[in-house]
Order: C-alpha cells, then sequence, then structure tokens
C-alpha cells in the first residue's frame, strides 16, 4: 500500500517540501471518514518511543444523537477526532512557558520543546488549549507532537499520517494542502477551543 | 605568555549568567545593566524567544556601571568589590570625611574612582562602616562627559544609600554629593602600600595562576570541551549574590546601628516584599527561578509552605512575571529595615491534596482537579459543542 493518499498525491507532498521560504507543515484530518482506530496514535508511540500515559496524538471520540424520545428516530452516532499538537501560529504553550523553552521554527512552523531548557513545570499543558503537550514522568520535562521532525527533515512524512490505514490523515504545506483541498471541494474547519485564539494549523474536514 | 595577552584582551568584567533574571527567565525583561552602559553595543540582551540572556563583549570600557545596577549582583569587575572595599578601609579616619571622586573632578579625594557609577551600595557604606562622619560623592556635571549615560545609576545608589543609611538611624545627611568643576582629581595616596602599576599587572597574573590551579568554581573557566550542562540543571541551582552578602556585612556592622522602620517604594530599589494567595498551586517555579534563592518550599507532613527570606530578594519580579496563576505579587511598597533581619517568612501554607484525575498532588482544599485535568477536561467539551451544537 502507498504511503500517500489519492487525495493528497506524491507530487503535492514534494511541492510542499520544494516550497522556499517561510512555511507551515501542517496536517489535514478528514473526521468524516476517520474510522477511530487509533492506528495513528500506535504508530506515534512506536515511532516517538514514548512511555505509557505519554500520547502525542491521541482520538477523542463524541457521541451524538439521542434515541431516548420514543416519538422519533433514534439518530444517534460517533464521531472520531485524532488531536496532534496543532502547531498553532501564535502557540498558547510557548507564550505560557516561563524560560523559553518552546519555539517556533521560522522556516516550516512547527513548534518545538527544547528538552535541556524544559523545567517541567507543565504550564505549557496548563495553557493549551488542546491539551497537547504531555508530562514525562520519569524525564521530568514536557513532550509533545513533533510533526516528526526527524522524519520530516529527511523528507518522510509524519508516521501517523504514513500509517493510516483509512488514508484521512494528509501532510503537507499549509497554503499547499488548502490548495488541493479546496480542489476536492472539503470545507477546512481549524478546531479553536479554549478562549484565545492561537491560530490552529491543523485542519479537519467536517461533516 | 599566553596569559599575559590573554589578560589584555578579554572583557574587564565578567557575567555570572546563573545570577542573572534574563537568562533564568524568558519573562524576564530586566534590562538593569543595558540601561545604564555608557559603551554603545557593550551590553548584548536576548530578544525573549529562545535566548533572553544578556552579553557583556568586549567593548566594555570597564565603568562598573552595570556592575552597580545589577540588583543581582551577576556582574562582576576583576576587580571585584571586596578588594575595592579593602581599599576604602586602608583609607578611612575617623570622624572625618571620606570623598569618593570620579576621574574628570577637580580637586583631592580619598578616592578616584574611573566613574562614580562603580559605586555599590555597599562601597558608599564603606567608610560608615569604618568610623568616618561622612561620605562626600565628589562629581562634576554629567552632562559634558562621554560616560554621562550612566549618572542616573550613581545617583540611584546615593539615593539608596541614603536610604539605607537613615533606616540604620544614622540619618540621610550622612552621605551626600557635592558638584565640584571639572578638573584632574588626585586621590589622596597611602604611603608606600599601594602598589605601582607594574606591580599591580604581575600581581593580577599571579592572581589567576593562583585560581586556575585550585578548582574554583567559576563557571566560565571551564574549558570548551566540556558537553554544557543542560538549562533545566542550571536553574536549580542558586548562587550567591557577593553584592548582596557585601551590603548586609556592612550593613551590620555599621557603628551606632539603630534600626527604624522606613518604607520607600518598590519601584527603584533593589529589594522587595512578596506576597502570595490562595491561587498558588505548588508548582515551584518562583522557587526554581528566583536567582538569589530567596524563595525556599518545603513539605512535611502533607503540608506545602513557601519560604521568603527578604534579605535575599532583589525584586527582580522574575516570579512574578513567571507565576502561571498570577498568585505572587510585589508589594508596593517595602520596609528597609527587612534588610537587618534576616528570618525566613511563611508567604503560604497549605494541606497537599491529590488531584482525583491523575493522581499528581495539588494544593488547597477546594478544588479537585490539577490544572491540566481542569483543562482537559474542558478541551473535550468544547471540542464536541463545536462540531454539534446539540450534542448531549
Amino acid at each position: 500500500m502507498s504511503e500517500y493518499s489519492p487525495i493528497v498525491p506524491r507530487e503535492a507532498v514534494e511541492r510542499s517540501f520544494a516550497k522556499q521560504g517561510p512555511k507551515q507543515y501542517t496536517l489535514w484530518v478528514d473526521i468524516e471518514h476517520c474510522i477511530g482506530c487509533n492506528a495513528c496514535t500506535i504508530a506515534c508511540k512506536a515511532e516517538n518511543n514514548t512511555p505509557v500515559g505519554v500520547d502525542y496524538n491521541r482520538v477523542i471520540e463524541i457521541e451524538e444523537g439521542d434515541f431516548r424520545d420514543a416519538s422519533k428516530t433514534p439518530n444517534v452516532g460517533v464521531t472520531f477526532v485524532p488531536m496532534p499538537c496543532m502547531h498553532c501560529g501564535q502557540p498558547a504553550c510557548m507564550a505560557a512557558c516561563p524560560v523559553g523553552a518552546i519555539t517556533k521554527r521560522k522556516e516550516d512552523g512547527i513548534v518545538l520543546i527544547n528538552k535541556d531548557k524544559c523545567i517541567g513545570c507543565r504550564y505549557c499543558s496548563w495553557a493549551c488549549p488542546y491539551g497537547a503537550p504531555q508530562f514525562n514522568a520519569e524525564a521530568k520535562i514536557m513532550e509533545k507532537c513533533t510533526l516528526c521532525v526527524h522524519r520530516v527533515e529527511k523528507g518522510l512524512q509524519p508516521a501517523c499520517v504514513t500509517t493510516c490505514p483509512a488514508k484521512v490523515r494528509f501532510f503537507g504545506e499549509l497554503n499547499e494542502l488548502t490548495m488541493v483541498m479546496k480542489e476536492r471541494r472539503a470545507k477546512g474547519v481549524a478546531i479553536n477551543v479554549g478562549g484565545a485564539d492561537t491560530k490552529p494549523s491543523v485542519q479537519y474536514t467536517s461533516k | 605568555m599566553n596569559s599575559l595577552i590573554e589578560l589584555g584582551l578579554q572583557v574587564p568584567v565578567r557575567l555570572d549568567s546563573t545570577l542573572c533574571s534574563r537568562f533564568r527567565s524568558t519573562k524576564s525583561e530586566c534590562a538593569a545593566c543595558a540601561a545604564v552602559c555608557p559603551a554603545p553595543g557593550a551590553v548584548r540582551l536576548g530578544d525573549g524567544a529562545g535566548n533572553n540572556s544578556a552579553e557583556i563583549n568586549a567593548a566594555c570600557v570597564a565603568c562598573g556601571a552595570c556592575v552597580s545596577a545589577c540588583p543581582n549582583g551577576a556582574i562582576r569587575l576583576l576587580e571585584d568589590d571586596q578588594r575595592v572595599a579593602e581599599r576604602i578601609a586602608q583609607k578611612v579616619h575617623a570622624g572625618e570625611v571620606f570623598r569618593f571622586a570620579c576621574n574628570r573632578a577637580e580637586g583631592r579625594a580619598e578616592m578616584v574612582l574611573p566613574c562614580l557609577s562603580r559605586l555599590t551600595e555597599a562601597l558608599v557604606l564603606e567608610p560608615i562602616r569604618g568610623g568616618a562622619q561622612r561620605v562626600e560623592l565628589c562629581a562634576p556635571d554629567c552632562s559634558g562627559c562621554g560616560l554621562r549615560k550612566t549618572a542616573q545609576q550613581w545617583q540611584r545608589t546615593l539615593a539608596f544609600s541614603q536610604a539605607l543609611c537613615e533606616s540604620a538611624g544614622l540619618g540621610a545627611a550622612r552621605i551626600s554629593s557635592v558638584q565640584v568643576r571639572v578638573g584632574d582629581a588626585e586621590e589622596i595616596r597611602l604611603p608606600a602600600r599601594t602598589p605601582n602599576a607594574r606591580r599591580r599587572l604581575f600581581g593580577a597574573i599571579a592572581e589567576r595562576w593562583k585560581t586556575s590551579g585550585d578548582a574554583s568554581p567559576i563557571v566560565a573557566e571551564v574549558g570548551d570541551e566540556v558537553e554544557p550542562e543542560p538549562f533545566r540543571d542550571i536553574v536549580q541551582r542558586h548562587s550567591e549574590n557577593s553584592k548582596r552578602t557585601d551590603l548586609l556585612r556592612v550593613l551590620d556592622a555599621l557603628p551606632g546601628l539603630n534600626v527604624t522602620s522606613k518604607e520607600v517604594p518598590t519601584l527603584g530599589v533593589p529589594l522587595a516584599y512578596l506576597e502570595v494567595d490562595q491561587r498558588c498551586v505548588a508548582c515551584n517555579v518562583c522557587e526554581t527561578l528566583c536567582p538569589t534563592g530567596a524563595l525556599k518550599h518545603c513539605e512535611e507532613g502533607g503540608n506545602y509552605a513557601l519560604e521568603f527570606n527578604a534579605a535575599q530578594c532583589t525584586g527582580c519580579r522574575i516570579c512574578e512575571l513567571a507565576c502561571y496563576h498570577q498568585a505572587l505579587h510585589l508589594r508596593e511598597t517595602v520596609d528597609l529595615s527587612l534588610l537587618y533581619e534576616r528570618r525566613r517568612v511563611t508567604l503560604i501554607s497549605a494541606k497537599l491534596a491529590k488531584c482525583q484525575g491523575c493522581g499528581e498532588r495539588i494544593l488547597g482544599t477546594a478544588v479537585t482537579l490539577c490544572p491540566a485535568c481542569q483543562v482537559s477536561g474542558d478541551r473535550r467539551d468544547s471540542v464536541a459543542r463545536h462540531f454539534f451544537s446539540g450534542g448531549n
């Protein structure tokens, strides 16, 4: 099975890598077709070797509908929302960090935690509206999704994207990805919760 | 020979970054050194992002204004305060006036300095400790001087020294500034005991030789090939603020000390009194980041207490700026008599509880979830609301 999906083909990803100047690498998740298998979570754990309790990617299940009203037809359903780090345009974690351990890289927009600087105070996890940074109790530092920066720097896609069996996770440069998705008439919805606008870069295709 | 060349080229001040507020926290906007530095480009401040630390390069003219301005005593001249204090002590005559003058001042003075901004409060008070009746700072009009940017610093030191003198019950009038004409200041020399310039140079080399021999704790001297220590380990250490230690020593030894209470505005003095309210979650970030170790926590029998030693606090505001829940604040005024008491005050003391979500320890009995669990609960709700406005 190819690691590229027909929706965002290899050429689109390569155009993203080739793009010059400041850019924003990001993910696009088609939650309409996500099957909630958690393969992304597992692939991430294996790739980044995270300890028990620390998951850079989590899939949230949202149950909807009602079956208790006898006069109506039951319309229950469940939706899966994979939530990695949103690699925000204005990261709340970066603003909260008292020691400047969190930086947003200008060249690719990836938000990273400097493990040497982090003092493990957890301020970033309190500030993040998406709960992305997590405390590694062994190392006593915070960790979070790096957008598989070690793979991306080699021209590879993040592990969660290559693994996704339903091919609903796409990787690319934000503008490039938006263009490709617009061609396919998908509506981009960036989750924006927690009050403050952190300008999340990860996009979701809603129903 | 190498050390001779090195001696000629090196920056005349040494910055102990573990004491620098900017190094410890990117939230710190302290610019005390840069604000008074007269040499363009000598002090470079970080940008507040990854690297926020202050750096001093070879453009430094060794006026000593930053040494005096840094509240945490992070910057030291090669001729450190202790040696200057010894020189002062040799020249003090009991019951007489002790005059400090800058190079440009006319007349004779007990001590001539390149610039009066070199003086710290401890040095201004040193003659009084030695029994001098009064201390005079003789300076011409600073506006015609190349180092004029430093004038604010020695005036600030003068004002704080006067306030300290008053709090010691000696009266502010014991320290004053005198405007003199521009000329060539002449230092009243001690007979024979002052070594000449050549001897001083070789003395300095000998000193360096000696300190390089024993395992000295100066971090900057460690060779380049040693792997740098991670920042998170460095901030766990709290170096001694030698500037404050010197000041406390001088204050304790002032003759006729009669401590009186004197309230001054916290803004502009290197001293503060802290208050902590119920929003404190016992994260200990203030303790970790405090450069001088004025804050310490202790946990005993399920109780958490944060203790504060006001005599060590330099009012650098890192704790206030860093506190996530804004539980910690500096009082607007501070009583100078705190410098004479060395007791630790308990700022907050409360029972520790366990978070019902993750088992992490939290402070207080009002909440059952730690801040992280509160946020993640809210997060899921918000996501659900966002996608399905009518969801259950």
